[in-house]
């Protein structure tokens, strides 16, 4: 094989970082994953199933997933940032806080002994969109990578109070270690930093409030509606209303919450049209007695095989779309969903009930974005995303820093993968060139 | 094969107590006693954890003081301790492959909590298995061939142009091939880039000076592939210039073709003077030579309707680029965009569009069922919104019309013996996670081959696809598992040619060569086995999964 | 005691064997009656596999794979359900159908693992033991068996199965694309009549017997019987044996 001596530093372990890394990883090129949950695949690990094919989600990524972790020129770092960064193209030197995980990462079986006598119940678990409830110490899900458990510093007894203890006492490995510290690894010869910490939703930062999000328990964002109708979800895929755990009859699918508006983000979301209509497709292949309303401005689905698959939609799923603009939302004594909207076909003002309401929510920056690219010193545009010329895609402010997935735009999964292997391409030509 | 290997079966077996999430349900001592009853077993042990560095430091122990060329773990899943195990024997010098797993954990004591019996005898009964298919494994080698670190693109649009320049720039011998008499493709037509208003000109002088001064890089125009033969890291390329003939010995193969224009004959009036396509707009553009005052653009002319069913992605914003540059240089224009849904996806063009609106050009929406009709003089819509029909005058009609597959994509295909989809494009792999690859190894695809995609798209794939190549050519060898498919010296005889197994590879491993034999490509094999389960006259053996293995797992199921 | 079906199931590596360890890690509960073979994936499960683990004694055979579209290796599974379904046939002959099943498993539904499995023993428990299996299995019912794996893994029934989807879905060698219908009906036959011939030559294994003898054992008629004895000595795996009185009797080659 041959040998790099510089290597590449990923930043962002979701399908595009995993993909860049593999890339680079076979070319031979030493890289360093860095990933600040504590598992890596990102966003597509939530997912259910995929457009247009409808592949499940998580049996596509886990080899990927596996293939990471194993990968001989891929080091790991979850439960990490990059804090400080110097040098130039082809040499750069990066500091890594690794944060503490209180488990040893070597030693973890990955049982599950500690989670079953932690007394701590009632954690939300972030992988399930919150929907699901976790020890103090968990795993975000069962086909993790690493499959390492993980200790929650802000709820575990005995970090707080020094008291407790149990799950080390039952762990068999001996692999809980409460005297684990952050800390700071430094790494040089970093020939190349691709940036791809993916995307956040608007929900993370704004309460929706116009919508009845938080307040009504029968309007959902997409991202938990992936968790919920996904079988190893918090519902095991049975999906039910929240309110009163009833079988619904009738979705709602609102596109561009939050996108494509004077009042919030001005820009188009680019995914939201076609898993919405692929939402709304699985729900009908759960329950055949459903039917879908996808609240649409413009129908954006121009990838390959994205009409076909509307249409198999309209023909074969009982799914209706609507050209309007959604006003807001209101229940009604039953806690069921009421859609105020204008219908763009009629120009009239209407409204229709539904038993769950699923929001499409803005695809936004992902948090902690301004402080990355102050570290790194690369501009951001004016939506906060990272910056690039439209003819040099991969490229960011800085030579020698690439980038690639929703960390520039909102995009789909191939895409995304597309836009890894172009950065890796980019970082070999300046490794193995320089 | 060492020396290990060669001697009797003399399998060891090692029983994981997990903890408690084993041994807290079934007494894995008592397993482990069962097990040193099987035949061939020399020696079992059980551990706390086989997985820890006690566990492998005792499995090392084992195949060491017991002279043991077989070992078998039963505990957790092989999905994702296997490649720890395999290590482990590796370490003491046995071969990877003479390695066995049992599920005692994930499809076991985990699943039959409240039957601790039955869950008991279930350990002893797929260990018994497992020791049956141990006995029968086999030492493998890992299959390595030589691959020729050169590149060939397809294909000298911008796509290529970027896929062939990062190639070079990575180090690599790379051919360039295309078709026209000069490089550039479509960008030679296009007059300005969206968002950008740049001069396509300018960037396209650019790359093409790039391109031309690389020392890696060799550019034939004027020139197309005539012949492929071969498989990954070795393909033996025809390519024809002029009337003459290059061969090229190629590693990795990249498709970059690109798409073609769709003329609309007959539609909406279509006369290529003042009813348009926007392609004939751009090079009017380009000569100044638009002096129209009231301008329609219509949408999706010959996209997304039954015929072709698909959206052309680039037509929304090369009618909203074109509209902007008519408005800029004569604001007293009246421009009117008909469209179905406008696509304008992401940050910067969802922009673009709000700068047309702002522009002042008018965006009017139509329905596939009630299409515009082109009169002379003026162009009837059915506006939804409004409820009534509206008819626009013109004197300049464009017809925003789709990319449409290149004609000669099926004998390039053939020549590839990879697929097309329905629309004649390109197939990749896998829509979702492997877009710049084809399921046949060392063939990539990019750009507008695949799917329209617009300048930035293609961009990215064609530095994509060298990303792609780069990871096969990066290295003077392939390497692949030795868990493949496989026609033995000694079963040669029994094949009767009847090329079922050639049909039934995803992967095109299998072909016939110059003697007509059956031959399976070792390097291009995945190990799925489906040829084996096929092979009408049981030639085809399954390194690893064979059938004399998988049928001693079946008798020891049944007790034999 | 109650029965206690032995089931045997075939499991992909990628998409059933994940979804089955999820059921594990999920602590999803399902009778302890299945052994499990895992293989890279499903399109390896040959037709004598199936048949053989009846042979030793299975009461229930389950193969799972990728759900269709979703094979890690394209479409290997499309394949698997071409030979299960071929199987299957076989096995309807003999009213063994019913103990061997073909279903998909995501990675992510260990729920649906789980309740598949349950479903499929409850099932196995009802139909009752196995005439094959136990401590005295049925000689005749073994007999079948052998003829149908014999007959599944002809080179005439694999050839068939092989090109199926070409034959269906492409194009045969003259250019035609033959319609499912008249494929099923070809197949169906073949299906019928090589188990025929598959059963005569086992009973020729043992002992000569002539046409009339052979078509009282398998109750089907002496015409027919004739028929199948003119293609196997085409074939050239029976021949003439010696004279009983004026009746010729065969012997297996």
């Amino acid at each position: 094989m041959e040998k790099n001596s510089k290597s590449a530093l990923i930043i962002g372990a979701g399908i595009a970082g995993i993909q860049a890394a593999l890339d680079l990883g076979d070319m031979g090129i030493k890289v360093h994953l860095i990933e600040k949950n504590p598992v890596i695949g990102g966003k597509m690990a939530q997912l259910d199933k995929t457009f247009p094919t409808l592949d499940c989600s998580i049996c596509i990524l886990a080899p990927k997933l596996s293939e990471c972790y194993r990968h001989e020129n891929i080091t790991l770092y979850t439960l990490s940032e990059v804090n400080y960064v110097e040098g130039t193209s082809g040499n750069f030197t990066v500091d890594i806080l690794k944060r503490a995980r209180y488990v040893k990462e070597d030693v973890c079986t990955n049982c599950g002994d500690c989670a079953t006598i932690c007394p701590v119940r009632g954690v939300p678990n972030y992988f399930d969109a919150n929907l699901k409830n976790m020890a103090a110490v968990y795993i975000p899900f069962p086909a993790a990578v690493p499959p390492v458990y993980i200790i929650d510093k802000n709820t575990c007894v005995y970090l707080n109070y020094g008291i407790c203890g149990l799950c080390a006492n039952i762990c068999g490995a001996e692999a809980i270690d409460f005297s684990q510290k952050d800390e700071i690894l430094k790494i040089d010869n970093v020939g190349c930093i691709i940036v791809a910490p993916g995307y956040g939703l608007l929900e993370d930062v704004s309460p929706l409030t116009n919508y009845g999000y938080g307040k009504y328990k029968n309007v959902v964002t997409a991202l938990e509606f992936e968790r919920l109708i996904c079988a190893s979800g918090p519902l095991e895929g049975h999906l039910k209303r929240l309110s009163d755990g009833k079988d619904p009859k009738k979705l709602a699918f609102l596109q561009c919450i939050g996108s494509r508006s004077d009042r919030d983000k001005k820009y188009c979301s680019s995914i939201c049209c076609m898993y919405s209509t692929k939402a709304a497709i699985i729900a009908y292949e759960h329950n055949n007695d459903l039917e879908s309303y996808v609240f649409y401005i413009d129908m954006r689905a121009g990838g390959k095989g994205f009409q076909t698959f509307l249409r198999r939609g309209v023909d074969e799923y009982n799914i209706k779309y609507i050209k309007s603009k959604i006003s807001h939302i209101d229940v009604d004594e039953d806690d069921t969903p009421v859609i105020t909207y204008e219908d763009y076909d009629t120009s009239e003002i209407k409204q229709m009930k539904v038993d769950l309401a699923v929001l499409a929510t803005c695809i936004i920056p992902s948090q902690g974005i301004e402080k990355l690219a102050d570290v790194l010193g690369i501009e951001l545009n004016n939506y906060n995303f990272v910056k690039t010329n439209p003819f040099l895609p991969v490229e960011t402010s800085v030579e020698g820093i690439f980038t690639c997935g929703c960390a520039r735009e909102p995009m789909d999964i191939p895409r995304s993968v597309a836009e890894a292997s172009g950065a890796a391409a980019r970082a070999a030509e300046v490794i193995k060139g320089g | 094969m060492s020396e290990k290997e060669s001697e009797d079966v003399r399998i060891g077996v090692f029983v994981c107590s997990c903890g408690t999430n084993i041994g807290g349900l079934i007494n894995v001592k008592e397993v482990a006693e069962y097990a040193k009853s099987l035949p061939n077993v020399v020696f079992t042990e059980d551990n706390l954890y086989t997985c820890s560095e006690t566990g492998l430091t005792q499995i090392k122990n084992g195949i060491r003081e017991h002279n043991l060329n077989r070992v078998v773990v039963a505990s957790c899943t092989p999905r994702t301790h296997e490649p720890l195990f395999r290590d482990c024997v590796k370490d003491e010098g046995l071969n990877e492959y003479l390695f066995q797993f049992v599920n005692i954990r994930d499809q076991c004591t985990w699943v039959h909590m409240k039957h601790p019996k039955e869950a008991f005898e279930k350990a002893k009964e797929v260990i018994r298995m497992g020791v049956a298919k141990a006995a029968k494994l086999e030492a493998l080698e890992n299959i390595v061939v030589d691959a020729t670190p050169t590149a060939i693109v397809i294909g000298g649009g911008v796509t290529g142009m970027t896929a062939a320049l990062s190639l070079a720039n990575q180090g690599f011998e790379t051919h360039l091939v295309e078709r026209d008499d000069k490089l550039g493709g479509q960008l030679n037509i296009i007059n300005k880039l969206f968002p950008t208003g740049q001069d396509a000109s300018e960037l396209l002088g650019s790359l093409k000076k790039r391109v031309e001064s690389n020392p890696n890089l060799t550019v034939y125009t004027s020139a197309s592939v005539k012949n492929i033969e071969g498989f990954v890291g070795n393909f033996e390329i025809e390519v024809e210039q002029k009337g003459k003939s290059i061969d090229l010995t190629i590693g990795v193969i990249v498709v970059a073709v690109g798409a073609s224009l769709l003329t609309p004959t007959g539609k909406f009036g279509y006369d290529g003077n003042i009813r348009i396509t926007q392609y004939e707009l751009e090079k009017k553009l380009k000569n100044n030579e638009v002096k129209a005052k009231d301008i329609v653009m219509i949408q999706c002319v010959g996209a997304r309707n039954d015929e072709r069913k698909y959206c052309s992605n680039v037509c929304c914003m090369t009618a909203l680029k074109n509209a902007l540059l008519i408005k800029e240089k004569n604001p007293q224009a009246n421009i009117t965009i008909l469209f179905r849904d406008l696509y304008t996806p992401g940050t910067h063009y969802e922009e673009y569009y709000r700068r047309a609106r702002e522009a002042g050009i008018l965006f009017l929406s139509y329905k596939l069922e009630k299409e515009p009709i082109v009169e002379e003089n003026n162009v009837k819509v059915f506006n939804e919104y409004i409820g009534e029909e509206m008819s626009i005058p013109y004197d300049l009609l464009v017809l925003s019309t789709p990319l449409i597959a290149n004609s000669d994509n099926k004998e390039l295909a053939q020549m590839l013996k990879v697929p097309l989809e329905e629309n004649k494009f390109f197939l990749e792999a896998h829509v979702k996670l492997r877009p710049m690859d084809f399921a046949t190894d060392g063939i990539f695809i990019c750009g507008a081959a695949k799917w329209p995609v617009d300048l930035t798209e293609s961009i990215t794939q064609g530095y994509a696809a060298a990303g792609r190549a780069s990871t096969i050519i990066s290295h003077d060898t392939i390497e692949v598992e030795g868990a493949t498919s496989f026609l033995p010296e000694y079963n040669k005889n029994l094949c009767t040619g009847c090329e079922i197994c050639i049909t039934v590879c995803p992967y095109k491993a299998i072909s016939k060569n110059e003697n007509d034999e059956i031959e399976i490509t070792q390097v291009l094999c995945k190990g799925c086995g489906v040829c084996g389960a096929t092979c009408t006259s049981h030639a085809i053996i399954i390194r690893h999964f064979t059938d004399e293995q998988i049928l001693s797992e079946i008798y020891a199921f049944g007790g034999i | 005691m109650s029965f206690e079906p032995k089931i045997l199931g075939f499991l992909c590596n990628w998409c059933s064997y994940a979804g089955a360890d999820l059921a594990g890690v999920s602590r999803m509960q399902y009778p302890p009656n299945i052994r499990v073979i895992r293989v890279m994936c499903s399109g390896r499960i040959d037709p004598k596999f199936i048949v053989e683990a009846l042979r030793v004694g299975a009461d229930g055979v389950i193969v799972l794979g990728c759900h269709l579209g979703d094979c890690h290796y394209l479409e290997g599974n499309y394949e698997a359900e071409k030979k299960f379904d071929m199987v299957k046939k076989f096995l309807k002959l003999i009213d063994f159908d019913n103990r061997v099943r073909l279903d998909w498993v995501s990675a992510s539904e260990g729920a649906r693992y789980a309740s598949m499995i349950t479903e499929f023993t409850d099932h196995i428990k009802t139909l009752g033991p196995s005439p094959a299996g136990g401590d005295n299995p049925d000689d005749e019912i073994l007999e079948e068996l052998k003829a149908i794996e014999e007959a599944a893994g002809s080179d005439r029934m694999r050839a068939l199965v092989g090109r199926e989807r070409k034959i269906t879905e492409q194009e045969n060698v003259y250019g035609e694309t033959v319609s499912l219908d008249k494929f099923n009906e070809i197949f169906d036959l073949a299906i019928k009549d090589e188990y025929n011939r598959h059963r005569i030559l086992g009973l020729l294994e043992k002992e000569s017997k002539s046409v009339k003898d052979l078509a009282k054992e398998l109750k089907i008629d002496s015409s027919i019987v004739l028929e199948h004895m003119i293609t196997l000595k085409s074939r050239g795996q029976v021949d003439f044996g010696e004279l009983l009185g004026i009746t010729p009797t065969f012997h297996k080659l």
